[in-house]
């Protein structure tokens, strides 16, 4: 087993239980998609006011949230083409949350450097949802690049947590960029081919 | 393994660096969250000029050892 499949396999095991209560509880997984975002406005005002540890404990509650709604939809059968469209048009709202949170507190410091630079990291997070979401209208599957929503919370936290949210900025603006562009390539290659192929 | 193939190997890496096609729980996966995690705690924040960060991080520690 892989280190990073190590870690995920050690924090499934306490989300089994909240999976199992919510099931048992049956809350409606939309619900909880909800207060996942609602909690992590509360962590983008964290971020805002610079309390970057406060802020990694509501995005680790948030979460928690976020990552437990699919799991309890299948459970309950309740998933829908709905859920899936909610749970992603929400996920949008919880990033859009995050780095406002950070513009106003850079903004706030008067670090116009980083203010740029969340805004481009902003710009990016989205359009990395976006490429692959059209992308997947015209193929079947665009899934390249590193950059997806997973690593881009875990690295929030971390720079949360461990105060280095500059660099973790950075990262996830570079990865952000090479995952767009990744896509942007992936789907005109994949289109050039089936063209191709209708050509010949 | 080929001199040509050994040669063409750090292309290789790179390519697959920027243009990641590798799934989680890779080792390929692991490596890349091991580069990310040492760049966000060993660089200096003054590397960065991170508004809000404190202490000089893992680069910073050792290079005041050795002043």
């Amino acid at each position: 087993m892989t280190l990073t499949g190590t870690i995920g396999a050690i924090c499934l095991f306490p989300l089994r239980n909240i999976i199992r209560i919510s099931v048992a509880l049956g809350i409606h997984p939309n619900v909880l998609t909800l207060t996942g975002v609602v909690i992590n406005a509360g962590a983008g005002w964290a971020l805002a006011m610079g309390h970057f540890e406060t802020a990694g404990f509501v995005m680790l509650l948030a979460n928690i949230f976020d990552f437990i709604d699919g799991k309890v939809a299948d459970e309950l059968n309740l998933s829908s083409r709905f859920g899936g469209f909610w749970d992603s048009v929400m996920d949008r709202f919880s990033d859009l949350f995050l780095l406002i949170g950070l513009i106003y507190l850079y903004a706030s410091l008067g670090h116009t450097d980083y203010v740029l630079i969340t805004a481009l990291t902003l710009m990016f997070s989205v359009m990395t949802s976006y490429t692959r979401a059209r992308a997947e209208s015209i193929i079947e599957q665009c899934k390249v690049g590193f950059m997806e929503r997973p690593e881009r919370i875990v690295l929030f936290m971390i720079g949360a947590f461990t105060n280095r949210m500059a660099a973790v900025l950075w990262v996830i603006l570079v990865l952000s960029v090479l995952t767009v562009l990744d896509r942007i390539y992936f789907t005109w290659r994949e289109l050039r081919s089936t063209d191709d192929e209708a050509t010949v | 393994m080929t001199l040509k193939q050994l040669l063409a190997l750090p292309v290789l890496v790179v390519w697959h660096g920027l243009f990641w096609t590798f799934e989680r729980t890779t080792w390929q996966y692991d490596l890349m969250v091991i580069a990310i995690l040492a760049f966000v705690w060993v660089t200096p924040p003054g590397w960065l000029s991170d508004p809000m960060a404190d202490g000089p991080g893992l680069i910073g520690l050792i290079t005041q050892l050795f002043r």
